[in-house]
């Protein structure tokens, strides 16, 4: 985004080293994308850039740039609520900066060493330098490292100035769910040549972050935006985070039993597993109550539309790519069969996105709205706001497309391989060849252009929106809330 | 109005962090035994010497699933390993997987990536053709996957990863290994590879 | 011990599923606008799209063969999605009036 143009002056220090956090997001979101949509083509061409760029480069780099985005996203979030929240000025934000340059340099080379080198020998040093070679949690153990002083360091300004200022419920919640978070990540610095001892610590990383520590962050992070953009009153909203962390963490906690199915783990895992994350949707079906409650009592005016679009989105995402999603596969007499099939990726896509790539891009609309001074973002934009409009309808589509392509694929896959074919090397390709599954594949490169156009808007939007608006911002009035 | 004690904030902070305390500490109980049993050695993820012997993938009817089953001496490659060398050799096998990451390609015991076949029992894969030949097909396999692809018509290719026979050898003790993995009969109805001393 | 899901019933199955929490979602909603609005119909049709989904949770039980220890899921699942959103609905009603 073009950070000279716009008014900074309107920003606090948190806010200006929020946007830098944004902008790189948008970057990654970007990386992201286009590199999803190279290994989908792989599953169609094979050939394409065969021994260029293969199939596991392009995937890593793909679902890294998801989880280092969204990190970035949910990082300038704080940054960006944290002054007004504790009432005081950021306490490092030199030291945040120089994080911020570290952290953003760190990425760059790693994801350079992922298309320059690839791969290494077989020694530690190739852990240390090149790659872990563990999904989503692939970076060197040096950059780990990196990741996990600058993620302290954040946490440092984060907790030192809710000290110096004054602390809340909501901010009480943040600092020590981001102690959980940047915990957990520690588990995943580990090497052992036991892969079922492997698997078992990955998944504390890989669950306990999108099932548990991402879902509270996500929560303050709403929490605030409802206080802060609808006027929402603190001491329910307050109240509501609790509620939420308890049924959450109370479900999703043990829920990582059902990664445990078949990993070498004992089978008591399939009891506690199949019964804590059949659990898991339940909050977020019960909260729709909620949310009805709170929309019909209070009427609203809202100053932000695509923000608040997006966090509509996000509820619906969160119960879909979650809770029905997440439900279909979970109990082992089902997820035998489906386990480790594009049925998986099904779910990771419409989940990964439902939840946290929406909530992420209506903080970037909130920001942008202060950042080009107040403006005016509700009804009757120039255009009618058919870009963020486009937008967010193309994006929604192509990501629910994929999703039912590859429902279709991984029912087909499900089916042929794994259940009748016993998973074996020809069953696999059996699986592959097969008709459904085949137009699953071209489905998802299809529906992947239209999510990829759907971004290109997005972007355009994000760098346009507000800039010639002569009107302010509508003062919220009431609330209305949007809660899952 | 003054609050009920079910709906107010204090209430449910103590909520929030009992539940959260309890599930966690319910964890890491829950962790320190598992932990136990999956350490090599154990009854479910067997000692790394396991690899100088016949693997077999048996049903069990009373556990309705197919089991590993460690039989008679086999060992790879011709030499059976000590202890200590056997878990060197499955340890270079394991880093190999991770330095070449096989994982954003393939699954191992079903977690990773679906653009290729699951390797959980790679090592009993009926493809193999015959018990004698395997661990040199494996081997053959690894350090050439051109030459040796089969793709069964859909033109997908592993590609040349530079991997070396010391690496090649690691691999096939690490599959050979991971075989005789309990996974609570993952994956199911799977037809092992026609073994000497088959029931 | 584990019965997995015959291969006829793999379809069933995964509907039924999605049916429990989709489900699960219309009871609270309606179940929710009818308290909203004091419309006691509303309340008969939410409890008659919760027999819907109890209707779901015994088809995903059979087609799953969620016999013996399983039985424990089926029926918290059940009391779970009747008591959740009624709890829910307490809830939302004493935050507000503590507050108010
Ligand atoms: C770029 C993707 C890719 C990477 C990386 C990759 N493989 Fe493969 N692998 C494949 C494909 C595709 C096949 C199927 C090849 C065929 O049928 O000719 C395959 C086949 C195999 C097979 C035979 C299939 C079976 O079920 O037994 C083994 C064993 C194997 N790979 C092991 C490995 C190991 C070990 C690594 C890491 C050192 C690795 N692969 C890395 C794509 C990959
Ligand atoms: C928003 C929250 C969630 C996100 C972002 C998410 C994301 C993912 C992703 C990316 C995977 C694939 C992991 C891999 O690479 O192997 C996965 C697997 C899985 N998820 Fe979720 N998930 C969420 C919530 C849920 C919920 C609520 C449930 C259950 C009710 C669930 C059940 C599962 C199961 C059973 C698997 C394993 C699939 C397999 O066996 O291959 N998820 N999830
Ligand atoms: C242009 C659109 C996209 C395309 C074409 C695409 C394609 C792919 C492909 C081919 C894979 C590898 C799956 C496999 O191993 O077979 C993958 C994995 C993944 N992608 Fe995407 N993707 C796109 C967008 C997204 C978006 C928007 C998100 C989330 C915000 C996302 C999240 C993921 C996740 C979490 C995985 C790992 C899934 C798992 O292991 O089960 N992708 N994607
Ligand atoms: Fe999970």
């Amino acid at each position: 985004m073009n950070a000279g143009i716009q008014e900074s002056s309107n920003l606090t220090g948190g806010q200006k080293l929020a946007v830098k956090y944004y902008t790189v997001a948008v970057v990654l979101f970007v990386a992201q994308i286009l590199f999803g949509l190279l290994s989908g083509l792989k599953y169609l061409q094979p050939d394409f850039l065969y021994e260029v760029l293969d199939f596991n480069v392009t995937r890593m780099v793909h679902i890294n740039a998801m989880i280092v985005w969204m990190l970035f996203g949910f990082m300038g979030a704080i940054y960006w609520l944290v002054e007004e929240e504790s009432e005081t000025e950021l306490v490092g934000l030199k030291l945040g900066n120089l994080a911020f340059w570290v952290l953003t340099s760190a990425v760059t080379v790693v994801v350079l060493v992922y298309l320059f080198v690839q791969v290494g020998p077989a020694e530690m040093s190739t852990i240390w330098f090149i790659g872990e070679g563990r999904e989503y949690i692939e970076a060197p153990r040096w950059a780990d490292i990196g990741i996990v002083i600058c993620l302290l360091v954040f946490m440092y300004n984060i907790a030192a100035t809710f000290m110096k200022g004054k602390w809340s419920g909501i901010s009480g919640v943040l600092v020590l769910d981001l102690v959980a978070l940047a915990g957990l990540y520690v588990a995943g610095m580990y090497y052992t040549p036991n892969i079922s001892m492997d698997q078992y610590w990955w998944w504390w990383v890989v669950h306990l972050w999108v099932e548990a520590t991402w879902e509270v962050l996500v929560g303050c992070i709403m929490a605030w935006g409802l206080i802060k953009t609808l006027g929402a009153n603190r001491k329910i909203v307050t109240t509501w985070l609790y509620i939420e962390v308890a049924l959450m963490l109370g479900a999703g906690i043990l829920g990582l039993g059902h990664h445990y199915f078949w990993i070498g783990t004992p089978e008591y895992w399939l009891g506690i597993g199949g019964f804590f994350s059949a659990l898991e949707p339940v909050p977020l079906v019960a909260m729709v109550v909620h949310a009805v409650y709170d929309s019909g009592v209070h009427g609203s005016k809202n100053s932000n539309h695509p923000a608040l679009a997006w966090l509509i989105a996000h509820a619906f995402g969160n119960f879909f790519g979650g809770g029905v999603w997440g439900f279909m596969h979970t109990l082992p007499q089902i997820n035998l069969y489906t386990h480790g099939t594009q049925w998986t990726t099904s779910h990771g896509h419409l989940a990964f996105f439902g939840a946290y790539a929406t909530i992420n891009i209506a903080m970037f609309y909130i920001a942008l709205q202060r950042w080009r001074g107040n403006v005016y973002m509700s009804a009757g934009l120039p255009g009618n706001g058919w870009k963020w409009k486009w937008a967010l309808s193309l994006l929604c589509t192509g990501v629910v497309g994929m999703t039912m392509a590859l429902l279709v694929s991984g029912y087909e896959q499900a089916f042929v391989e794994r259940a009748l074919g016993g998973s074996t090397w020809a069953a696999y390709f059996e699986a592959q060849r097969g008709t459904w599954y085949v137009q699953g594949m071209y489905w998802r490169q299809i529906f992947g252009y239209v999510t990829a156009a759907g971004l290109v808007l997005l972007i355009w939007d994000l760098l346009t929106i507000g800039l010639r608006e002569k009107r302010s911002m509508v003062v919220p009035t009431d609330h209305v809330v949007v809660t899952a | 109005m003054n609050s009920v004690w079910w709906a107010s904030e204090d209430f449910w902070r103590k909520m929030a962090v009992w539940l959260t305390a309890v599930m966690t500490v319910v964890l890491i109980l829950l962790t320190f035994d598992t932990v136990k049993q999956i350490t090599a050695g154990s009854e479910r993820v067997p000692a790394y010497s396991a690899i100088n012997h016949r693997i077999y993938y048996r049903f069990d009817s009373s556990r309705n699933m197919q089991v590993p089953v460690i039989g008679d001496s086999a060992p790879l490659f011709g030499t059976s390993l000590s202890e200590e060398d056997a878990e060197a050799l499955v340890s270079k096998g394991k880093l190999t997987t991770q330095a070449k990451n096989c994982m954003n390609c393939h699954t191992l015991l079903g977690n990773g990536a679906y653009y290729a076949p699951d390797l959980t029992k790679a090592w009993l894969d009926p493809a193999w053709g015959s018990e004698a030949a395997r661990e040199q097909l494996m081997v053959n396999f690894l350090l050439d996957p051109h030459t040796n692809a089969r793709g069964y018509g859909t033109g997908r290719k592993m590609p040349n990863l530079g991997i070396t026979e010391e690496e090649a050898h690691g691999v096939v003790a690490f599959l050979k290994w991971m075989s005789t993995i309990d996974t609570n009969g993952f994956p199911r109805n799977f037809t092992p590879i026609s073994q000497e001393g088959d029931r | 011990m584990l019965e997995p899901v015959e291969l006829n019933n793999i379809m069933i199955a995964v509907i039924a599923g999605a049916m429990v929490v989709l489900l699960g979602a219309l009871y609270a909603f309606t179940f929710a606008m009818g308290k909203m609005n004091k419309k006691r119909w509303l309340i008969g049709v939410s409890y008659t799209v919760f027999a819907g989904l109890a209707i779901s949770v015994f088809t995903l039980a059979q087609s799953l063969n969620l016999n013996g220890y399983w039985q424990l899921v089926t029926y918290t699942m059940l009391l779970g999605y009747l008591l959740a959103p009624q709890a829910i609905w307490k809830l939302s009603v004493g935050t507000h009036r503590a507050s108010d």
